[in-house]
């Protein structure tokens, strides 16, 4: 029983797999959304079981909770009719699925050669006694970082809130 | 030894729950005919008069999109405040308060200039 | 889930038995506020079938059950049936993390000719290390039922009041999360069991680095954090779609809101879910600020198992969990009256004043108690004498 703990770390990351690639085979954007929702928990399952749990508890929060409530929303609520021809066809759209796709596997093949497989192992340590650790490290080691993050998110607030003043497009002036 | 598993055990569990409490009401409930007025959108009786999807106010993805930046900043008061009293017992109180005291002042402007400038007004 | 095959099985069982509890306090609730109503508006309510028209229930799960399905011709099938169920787990998952009483203690015995234990069983489904933060992300998943109600429906009724529904539940998200860094500020811990421990004695709290014990008042949260035991109330209000928050079904303007479309169990289920949200935020309110299941000075563990010392150690540990479990039960419903109450006293909001509140009133307010807080904490809690 106690190889419990990595044999659901492996089940996560497959059930992790398995939906992030149904977010891009699905034809139909509103299940694309609902996938990406799944795969943002089963990651927060996989941040858990590397021991990085407060990590996981904001990955649902944030990520699973908030992010995506918006997408979800805002792909609910658009006509996507028109938006999904202009995004499955065409040669640009081609190229760049192309050139994603490349950049991934780039990605991919560049980190399985840094990485040195079965070397690390976490500490079992108690599991608030690991969130206060990254509190010791985020406000002191990192404090210049964690400011100015503060200022970034009020970067874009600041900016959220023009692009929603802009008057164009369909929501010109009549 | 994973916590997790109850959890996912448990939300297997529920799910079979409702799939049976729904798959119950199927076998018993009534069997009526199934006519067009019977499965047209429910609009009081009024003919069908809209498509559902039509244009929003922006408002709500500006109220959106401003929840997530500002549930961020409040995710990073959490391990703050866990590890308050630690750091008060270290001595470092002063330090840690003031820290947090530069971020929440980034955080009090935000939120005031926010309502300054009428994005959060709902007419 | 355990080390072995008892201590597996037990972990399940309780698991189940918790959320059946849970469901089965749902049909109750809903014969409280039907009589509660009916109470507080000069009425009878429900009083024909059983004694005080509590077969009522029963009824109205025959009834339900014997509904038509159908799915509207132009909702999308498998979306339309995947919202109620959807809408039970969140709910279910925030409360199994919550501890509704002291842990058993099951001493080492022999039975089939194998010795077993000890053990100790936490009365609760699960332990999670990151108890508040894991309820917080649970119950955070609660918009998509609500999402995926509307847009399965395909009816324009129903996707505004998901919108509207979800536009104000994370909108209250924001001053329901700040009202709770006070709790952590006081009480230092994600754990909720840990939070209970530390409301078990006396008043007790350090005065400029020295020990101050108020002998008389119980340890609560509630005496350090007024302005945040309240702020977390109302915001609990708008997450569970209640009144006076109760826009997205606003009956003049939507209909029903993102249920439109749905009846008989499924209706039901989307009742089970929010009845669980009020639960979990009573169950949250007792924990945080009114001492979990213990009242001091003569409901404590202690005094509790005093009663139980000629049972075995065992049945004692057993007696005293069930009772202190009566206890928090008490407050629980206590604070579910004070929804059915509300729910019956106030009005409803216009939206621009639902999104002023959560906003420009709460907002503020949660943060100003965060800042009075921390520094009444720093001085409080410093050895200003230097050793």
């Amino acid at each position: 029983m106690m190889s419990l703990g990595p044999a659901m770390f492996y089940v996560f990351a497959a059930i992790l797999v398995f939906f992030a690639l149904s977010v891009i085979m699905s034809p139909n954007p509103v299940h694309s959304a609902l996938y990406l929702v799944l795969t943002m928990i089963s990651l927060a399952g996989v941040y858990f079981h590397l021991n990085a749990q407060f990590i996981a508890g904001v990955q649902l929060i944030v990520y699973a909770g908030a992010v995506m409530v918006l997408f979800v929303m805002v792909i609910m609520l658009f006509d996507i009719k028109q938006e999904l021809r202009a995004f499955t066809k065409g040669l640009i759209s081609g190229a760049l699925k192309v050139a994603s796709a490349a950049f991934v596997a780039g990605y991919l093949i560049g980190t399985f050669k840094d990485v040195s497989v079965g070397s690390q192992s976490a500490s079992l340590a108690g599991n608030t006694d690991i969130t206060k650790e990254l509190a010791l490290m985020l406000y002191s080691k990192y404090v210049l970082a964690f400011e100015v993050l503060g200022l970034l998110l009020l970067v874009v607030a600041v900016g959220a809130v023009a692009v929603s003043r802009v008057k164009g497009g369909t929501h010109a002036k009549h | 030894m994973s916590q997790l598993l109850p959890v996912v055990v448990l939300a297997i569990f529920v799910a079979t729950f409702g799939l049976l409490l729904m798959f119950l009401a199927s076998l018993f409930g009534a069997k009526g005919k199934k006519s067009a007025t019977k499965l047209s959108s429910y609009e009081c009786g009024v003919e069908v008069a809209a498509s559902p999807t039509t244009k929003i106010p922006i408002k709500f993805y500006l109220t959106a999109i401003l929840f997530i930046l500002f549930d961020i900043e409040i995710i990073f008061m959490y391990p703050w405040a866990l590890a308050y009293g630690d750091f008060i017992e270290a001595g470092l109180g002063i330090y840690i308060s003031g820290a947090m005291a530069v971020f929440l002042a980034i955080f009090i402007f935000g939120l005031f200039w926010e309502i300054k400038s009428r994005a959060l007004e709902w007419e | 889930m355990g080390s072995d095959i008892f201590e597996v099985s037990v972990n399940f069982l309780k698991m189940i038995v918790i959320f059946l509890m849970m469901v089965q306090l749902v049909p109750l609730l809903v014969w409280v506020e039907r009589r509660g109503s009916a109470f507080i508006q000069n009425r009878l309510g429900p009083n024909r079938v059983g004694p005080l028209g509590l077969m009522q229930l029963l009824a109205d799960a025959v009834k339900f059950l014997t509904k038509e399905e159908f799915v509207p011709a132009k909702g999308y099938r498998f979306l339309f049936y995947t919202a109620p169920v959807i809408a039970l787990i969140p709910a279910a998952l925030a409360f199994g993390a919550i501890p509704l009483s002291a842990p058993i203690r099951v001493e080492a015995f022999e039975w089939l000719g194998r010795n077993w234990g000890p053990y100790t069983f936490a009365f609760q489904s699960y332990e999670i290390g990151i108890g508040i933060v894991f309820v917080l992300g649970a119950s955070s998943l609660a918009a998509y039922a609500l999402l995926l109600a509307g847009y399965g429906s395909n009816n324009k009724y129903s996707l505004f009041g998901a919108l509207r529904a979800s536009a104000q539940t994370i909108s209250y998200e924001l001053a329901l999360g700040l009202s709770l860094v006070g709790v952590l500020l006081l009480f230092n811990s994600f754990q909720f069991s840990e939070i209970v421990a530390q409301q078990a004695g006396p008043m007790s709290f350090q005065f400029l680095g020295k020990q101050v014990t108020v002998p008389f008042l119980p340890n609560w949260g509630f005496f350090y954090q007024p302005l945040g035991a309240v702020l977390l109330f109302t915001a609990f209000f708008a997450e569970s779609n209640r009144l006076p928050f109760d826009l997205p079904e606003a009956e003049g303007e939507l209909v029903a809101g993102y249920h439109t479309e749905y009846g008989g169990f499924k209706m039901n289920m989307f009742y089970i879910g929010e009845y669980g949200h009020m639960m979990v935020a009573s169950a949250l309110m007792t924990t945080f600020y009114f001492g979990g299941y213990t009242i001091y000075p003569w409901l404590t563990q202690e005094s509790v198992s005093s009663w139980f010392s000629q049972f075995t150690p065992t049945q004692a540990s057993l007696l005293t969990a069930l009772v202190l479990h009566l206890v928090f039960m008490a407050k629980v419903l206590l604070f579910l009256w004070i929804f059915v109450w509300v729910r019956w006293t106030l009005p409803r909001f216009r939206y621009d004043q639902l999104m002023d509140l959560g906003w420009k009133t709460m907002l503020p307010w949660a943060l100003g108690n965060t800042i009075v807080t921390a520094i009444v904490i720093l001085i409080m809690r410093t050895n200003w004498s230097g050793q």
